[in-house]
This record gives structure tokens, C-alpha cells and sequence, in this order.
């Protein structure tokens, strides 16, 4: 393995663990925050990329780029999807608190099991 | 077929309550006029959903000491509940299952792929549980109030009975199972499970650790 590919999976474990373990709402409004802190950065210091690339053995800071594009889209597709689920469960406990609020009394019949 | 299904549980004399998971057909009025109690869910959230607020209304009417699930397709026979409900009764379970695979000869009526899937299915579920059962996904199960209390469900779509089985299995439940017979009909085949479905439930038992 080279270096550059070190670098990327300690990325990714540590991105993983953040995932699973470490976020919630706030943290992640830290982290857009963070990476669009960066981008403003680097689009100011277009040089930096190239380094950096060079450093880690990717090639051009191009590439570098669309790596860390990549690890965007992942942060940005599990945020979206957690909020989702999160509305998921609020719109079933709702239409449970409807519903069982709205029963019909039963047409007749015993009361027993 | 859930209008037969009600009639011929409600002649039973159970008490019947339908959960109508926002069907765009009639089936909440059918079953309602069929004398069974209906909780009608405004938008379709899912069968694992659906179960438990069926379980939410049991609880909270106060009145209940056992509750069936039973499916409104008509694969499953009204005498069997009774055998369901007795360990219950006589207080050796607090959830009974029921297995289509146990007693005689009845396993030549499930359809190969079908039982395929299942035998699958129960395979990896007595891995994660180490429950020691022979029909993880049978419709048809009765639990004590007791037990469902203690059960602590999340699972909105169908990966709802696996969930239920690790439950049982956290909260160390007595579990029992019963040979029911299950009548595969050309209108419960369709409306049953697909290969695909299994794809979907490995997916949200994976997604379901993300925060």
C-alpha cells in the first residue's frame, strides 16, 4: 500500500466510525460548516490541491478533489437518508396516534381474548 | 377475503381488531361491517407498523390478556388460534408461534421456492437469536399482554419479524411453538411475500443501526 492509500482508508475508518457511532444534528451542521470552510480555502489557495496531492502520492490535486468529492456525496447521502428515517418514524407514530384515536367501536360481540 | 376472514373469527367469538394500513380499496369498511373493530392508518407506513398499533390498542384498552395476530388473506384457520392461545392460558409461554412446519406431512403444501426462502429465513434467525424454531415468519402468533409490555419494537416494514425474535430473545420470553396449517390460496400467494422482499428487510436491518 502507499501512503496515499493509508491516508484515504484512515479517512474512511474514521469516517465510518463517525457514521455509526459520533453524529447527531449539531455535529453535522459542524461538518458542512467545516467542509465548506475548506472548499472556500482551497478554491483561494488553488496551489495547496497540487501539494498536498503531490504529498500523498495521488498525482494532481484534481484527483485529490474528486476523492474528497466522493467522501461529500457519502456524508451527504447518509445525513439525507437518517433525516428521512427520522420522518419515517414521526409520520408512523402520527398515523398510530390517529388511528387510534379514530377506532370504531366494534359492530358487537363478546369481550374476551 | 378479509370480510370472510372476520366473519369467521368474530362466529369464533374473538374479538376481532383489522388494521387498515391506508388501502386505497374498501377493506376498512368490509372488515368493520364483517363486526370487526377497525383503526385505520391515514397513510400507508407499513405491516410492521401496522402490528404494532394493533399491539398499542390492546394495551391501552386495559381489557385484553392475549393477543393473536392473524393475516387477512385467508392463509390461516380460525381453529388454530385456540391451540395458539392455550400455552398462554396455562402459563408456560408468554409468546406462542406458530410453524407450519412442525406436525405431519404438512410441509409438502408449501411451495419449494417458498420454503426455500423460509427455511433460509429461520436459518439465519436461530444464528442470531439462538432461539430454537423451525418457522421464524408465520403470521399467525399470540402473545401475553404481559409480554408484549416487555417487547420493544421499531421495525415499520417487514423486517419487523426478525426484530421481534431478537426481542424475544433480549427479553428472554417464553417461547413456544404450535403446528398451524396454512392454506396457500392463488390470492394469498399473490398478495405474499417476493425474493425481492428479502433484499428490502436486509436492508433495513442494516440502515437501522445508522443514527
Amino acid at each position: 500500500l502507499r501512503n496515499s492509500q493509508f491516508v484515504l482508508l484512515g479517512l474512511l475508518g474514521l469516517y465510518l466510525v463517525y457514521l455509526w457511532r459520533l453524529r447527531t444534528a449539531s455535529t453535522d451542521r459542524v461538518a458542512y460548516l467545516a467542509l465548506a470552510l475548506f472548499g472556500l480555502a482551497l478554491v483561494a489557495n488553488p496551489e495547496w490541491t497540487n501539494s498536498a496531492a503531490r504529498l500523498l502520492g495521488v498525482g494532481r490535486g484534481a484527483d485529490l478533489m474528486f476523492y474528497f468529492f466522493i467522501v461529500f456525496c457519502l456524508f451527504h447521502f447518509v445525513t439525507t437518508a437518517s433525516t428521512i428515517r427520522r420522518l419515517q418514524r414521526d409520520v408512523t407514530t402520527l398515523t398510530r396516534e390517529l388511528a387510534l384515536t379514530r377506532a370504531t367501536e366494534p359492530r358487537d360481540g363478546p369481550q374476551n381474548s | 377475503v378479509i370480510g370472510l376472514v372476520v366473519t369467521d373469527l368474530v362466529a369464533a367469538g374473538y374479538r376481532v381488531v383489522v388494521v387498515d394500513d391506508g388501502s386505497d380499496d374498501d377493506t376498512g369498511r368490509v372488515a368493520g361491517e364483517a363486526g370487526a373493530q377497525v383503526l385505520r392508518h391515514a397513510v400507508n407506513v407499513g405491516q410492521g407498523a401496522a402490528l404494532r398499533t394493533g399491539f398499542a390498542h390492546a394495551l391501552r384498552a386495559g381489557n385484553t390478556a392475549f393477543v393473536v395476530t392473524f393475516d387477512a388473506d385467508g392463509q390461516h384457520a380460525v381453529e388454530d388460534v385456540a391451540r395458539l392461545v392455550a400455552p398462554l392460558q396455562a402459563g408456560t409461554a408468554d409468546v406462542v408461534l406458530g410453524s407450519r412446519f412442525l406436525g405431519d406431512a404438512q410441509q409438502r403444501q408449501v411451495p419449494p421456492l417458498r420454503r426455500l426462502l423460509l427455511r433460509l429465513a429461520t436459518a439465519m434467525a436461530r444464528r442470531s437469536t439462538g432461539l430454537r424454531l423451525t418457522d421464524t415468519h408465520n403470521g399467525l402468533k399470540a402473545f401475553s399482554i404481559e409480554a408484549l409490555r416487555r417487547l420493544h419494537l421499531s421495525q415499520d416494514r417487514m423486517a419487523h419479524a426478525s426484530e421481534l425474535l431478537s426481542e424475544i430473545a433480549r427479553t428472554r420470553c417464553r417461547v413456544e411453538e404450535v403446528p398451524v396449517r396454512i392454506r396457500y390460496t392463488e390470492y394469498s400467494l399473490a398478495k405474499g411475500q417476493r425474493l425481492i422482499d428479502a433484499v428490502s428487510i436486509l436492508w433495513d436491518q442494516a440502515t437501522s443501526r445508522l443514527r
